[in-house]
């Protein structure tokens, strides 16, 4: 099965292409990563928060079972939703490879 | 997240003279304000029309206390009798399939053990996930075996008073090599165990409260007034009781009784009959289900079961904050009781609680009704699909990204799920009522079902066409009786949910001259049931195929309320393609795209909704997704029932790889699944007539109301649309 590679050229590559267009196209190559990032429950990983709608965003991270407070990454503040998109790839890209996104 | 004011009533449609009755639950000290609103647009979006309220006055207009009412989740038994249950010795054992066992919290099984005081017993699963028992103030006492979850086990508790002995123990339904199959411990209690309170299945007493919900299956539940011999337990597990123990027997419930109703029947002789609290699910396969029925209409014997969750709710049984008497000459619409607190720093918490104000019955005060789809808004009620679904990211194509409504309802666990969600333990949601606050059917909401639905009353209104609303409540109790005032019906944009009853109503109204427009797409997809008896509440299964949130478990696909298969519309023989001439055929939500005209356009009976349109594309702008087409699309399939006289005037074809084709039509797995390489991704506009001068018109799109108030309500879109509900109106027979 496929992995992702998080030193290679490739994936550095990719990571460009989605900032560049986080709401596509996509390229098939930069698909099958998107996949691999969104595989599975969202539960207990860095999803996207709306704090104001159509206005706030945050990085947060529901608890590990329903009825708890939804934790908010008060360290960074998106007035645009795509950056926030941004923002969560490169915490998935971590969260997965277990190393950083290459692509600031 | 601050607590928020909430509120719900207790019916969703009202002719004059009905009184509605709203129920609030208000966080802040002191008061509460309320006024009555006619919802016109919810899209309060930056692209979108703005949200549009028309004030009317009205006796609710004022200020109320403010309290906080609670929603009490978790479903249970209650029997009514108490002292039959007040026992020296006994014997309490039952069939369980538990589903969390070792959840951190204590699963209540069977008993009367009241917390509040200390006193009763319970036969349980304790913190760790082993069968225990307690009685009175004595400490637990526990197997310290751990359950398997999803596992038939038969379960008991022996007691003897005299002894102040207690044997438990656990006889495993499927033997594993290497695992003990019975397991059977004595503990000694020194203290009394005490009067206790109500006997409850599936929890315990707080006082008046039932906590320590228990999850999972619960079959054939015993109590008998007589410490058995563990070698008799089993002799107690079918119907009918075994002559020499019935005597012994205090009750036996046979929860294959009365499977449509909240009737618990305890066959016993004894009459200690109980009822279900917060619809538990029944019609569920029991331990002794072996793949010889699948309806439990023919083999009751096999679905002895209920399953029972921690967070079922059907009502929050809330007291009643004010009531609007619908009066005379009230004009038919959505409305709102527009509900608000202040704190002191001027902080506002507000809340819209709608309903729908039809004429009176048999009446109409326009030629087009508005269909408002009340099932499929039940179908999606709270739903929580960001945390429900494994799968939710790889479907959407994007990152969980959670609303407010979602992060309130994922903080706030007791507001009920929808059917698109699983409960605690896993396991299906079958039920869902509109007796709690609904949190996504609002205005200001994601444009999805009701709010996306305000598209159309905003158009209509701003065309100055006149509409009359009608609920799926009303479809489903009245028939087509409900339509014949009116010349054309206009569904939602996503009516998915049917009853039989609302199916054949419709298609009785199509069939008898009546016109119909379907504004949305993946509509008439699901079979449903409307509960005969209780109010406000469907029921569905997620049975065989489609597009599922979640899979029925072998032998569960009928429908506890009715009897009826639910599953897929076309897999019980009444494709959508029948009705509309469309059915569901793919979903994408990154973009929406423009509809194209076809050489069937061209032809003379088409031309009446292509006056004033030329060739350009139909709908490339719009607020859902950017086009006309898209979200949920549909297409025509002749195979499927589409009429052969059908016109397909325009389609969509360029969909992208988020748009994902729907399982039901793949037979076999394979890689050609998307927009970019299936032709069957695609979107149908259609028209036909039907029998008697009617005539349907088809959009096929969930995307489509979106694009109606584009610049200024003058586009392709708005036009084609009016001219279709102007023809449409006309009396002229097609």
């Amino acid at each position: 099965m496929l992995k992702i590679d998080p030193s290679s050229a490739e994936s550095a590559a990719l990571a460009r292409q989605f900032k560049a267009a986080p709401f596509g196209p996509y390229s098939a190559d930069l698909q099958k990563m998107l996949q691999l990032l969104r595989w599975g429950f969202a539960r207990g990983r860095t999803i996207i928060v709306c704090t104001v709608p159509y206005k706030e965003w945050h990085l947060g991270r529901m608890g590990p079972v329903r009825g708890m407070k939804v934790e908010i990454d008060q360290s960074q503040t998106f007035s645009d939703y795509g950056s926030a998109v941004w923002a969560c790839f490169r915490a998935r890209f971590a969260e997965v490879t277990g190393q950083p996104c290459p692509v600031q | 997240m601050s607590e928020r004011i909430l509120g719900y009533t207790d019916r969703l449609s009202a002719v004059p003279g009905d009184v509605v009755g709203f129920k609030v639950s208000a966080p802040l000290k002191g008061k509460f304000k309320a006024r009555l609103v006619r919802l016109i647009c919810g899209d309060d979006s930056p692209e979108g029309p703005g949200l549009k309220l028309e004030k009317i006055d009205s006796a609710i207009d004022g200020s109320y206390p403010a309290r906080q009412q609670r929603i009490m989740a978790g479903s249970y038994v209650w029997v009514t009798a108490r002292a039959p249950f007040d026992l020296q010795n006994f014997t309490v054992q039952a069939m369980v399939w538990p589903t969390v066992p070792g959840n951190g919290k204590p699963q209540a099984i069977l008993g009367n053990y009241d917390a509040a005081s200390g006193s009763g017993y319970a036969l349980y699963i304790d913190e760790q996930g082993c069968l225990a028992f307690r009685a009175g103030n004595n400490a637990p006492v526990s197997t310290g075996v751990k359950l398997l979850s999803r596992h038939w086990y038969e379960v008991y508790a022996i007691f003897d008073a005299g002894t102040g002995r207690v044997t438990l123990g656990h006889n495993m339904m499927l033997a594993y090599h290497g695992v003990a199959g019975s397991v059977s411990q004595t503990f000694t209690l020194p203290d009394p165990v005490g009067e206790g309170g109500r006997f409850l299945i599936s929890a315990w007493n707080d006082d008046k409260f039932a906590t320590a919900h228990y999850n999972g299956k619960i079959d054939s539940p015993r109590v008998s007034a007589r410490a058995l011999k563990t070698t008799e337990i089993e002799r107690l597990r079918d119907l009918p009781l075994d002559v020499e123990l019935a005597q012994h027997v205090v009750a036996a419930w046979d929860f294959s009784r009365g499977i449509s109703t909240v009737k618990v029947t305890d066959v016993s002789g004894n009459r200690h009959h109980g009822r279900s609290i917060n619809l538990p699910t029944r019609a569920m396969t029991g331990w002794n289900w072996d793949s010889s029925g699948f309806d439990f209409r023919s083999r009751p014997e096999h679905y002895g079961a209920i399953h029972f969750h921690d967070d079922d709710l059907y009502d929050c049984g809330w007291r009643t904050d004010f009531s609007f008497e619908v009066p005379e000459g009230l004009k038919s619409g959505i409305y709102c009781a527009q509900i608000w607190q202040k704190d002191g720093k001027g902080n506002k918490t507000e809340d819209f609680v709608p309903f729908f104000v039809r004429p009176p019955r048999g009446t109409a005060t326009a030629s087009l009704a508005l269909l408002i789809p009340t099932a499929s808004y039940l179908a999606y009620a709270n739903h929580q699909m960001i945390s429900s679904w494994w799968f939710e990211e790889l479907s959407s194509c994007k990152f969980a990204t959670m609303s407010e409504t979602d992060r309130y309802l994922e903080e706030h666990e007791s507001f009920g799920l929808s059917v698109y969600d699983e409960h605690n333990d896993g396991s299906g949601v079958c039920y869902s009522s509109h007796l709690r606050p609904i949190l996504n059917m609002r205005p200001k909401t994601d444009l999805w079902q009701f709010n996306a639905d305000t598209h159309l009353t905003d158009w209509l209104e701003k065309l100055r066409i006149s509409y009359d609303v009608i609920t799926d409540d009303d479809l489903h109790a009245e028939g087509v009786e409900c339509l014949k005032p009116y010349r054309c019906v206009m569904t939602g944009t996503h009516p998915e949910y049917y009853s039989k009853q609302m199916l054949d109503a419709l298609q009785a109204y199509t069939n008898g001259g009546g016109r119909l427009m379907y504004m949305g797409a993946n509509g008439f997809y699901w079979r449903i049931a409307y509960h005969p008896g209780l109010p406000g509440v469907i029921e569905h299964r997620r049975a065989e195929d489609g597009m599922r949130a979640w899979f029925s478990e072998a032998g569960e696909n009928f429908m506890s309320f009715t009897g009826e298969m639910s599953g897929l519309w076309v897999r019980n023989g009444r494709p959508p393609n029948t009705l509309v001439g469309n059915a569901f055929a793919a979903q994408g939500f990154v973009n929406a795209v423009p509809y194209h005209r076809t050489d069937a356009s061209r032809d003379p009976r088409a031309a009446f909704i292509f006056e004033g349109l030329g060739e350009e594309p139909i709908g490339d702008f719009g607020t859902v997704g950017g086009g006309a087409a898209g979200w949920e699309i549909d297409r025509a399939d002749a195979r499927l029932g589409t009429p052969p006289h059908a016109l397909i005037v325009a389609a969509a074809t360029d969909f992208p790889d988020s748009y994902h084709w729907v399982n039901e039509e793949m037979n076999h797995t394979h890689s050609a699944v998307n927009g970019e390489t299936n032709p069957r991704v695609r979107c149908d506009m259609m028209f036909f007539e039907t029998p008697n001068g009617g005539a349907v018109f088809s959009t096929g799109s969930i995307s489509y109301g979106g694009s109606l108030a584009h610049n200024g309500y003058k586009n392709n879109v708005s036009r084609l649309t009016e001219n279709v509900v102007r023809r449409f109106v006309d009396p002229t027979p097609f």
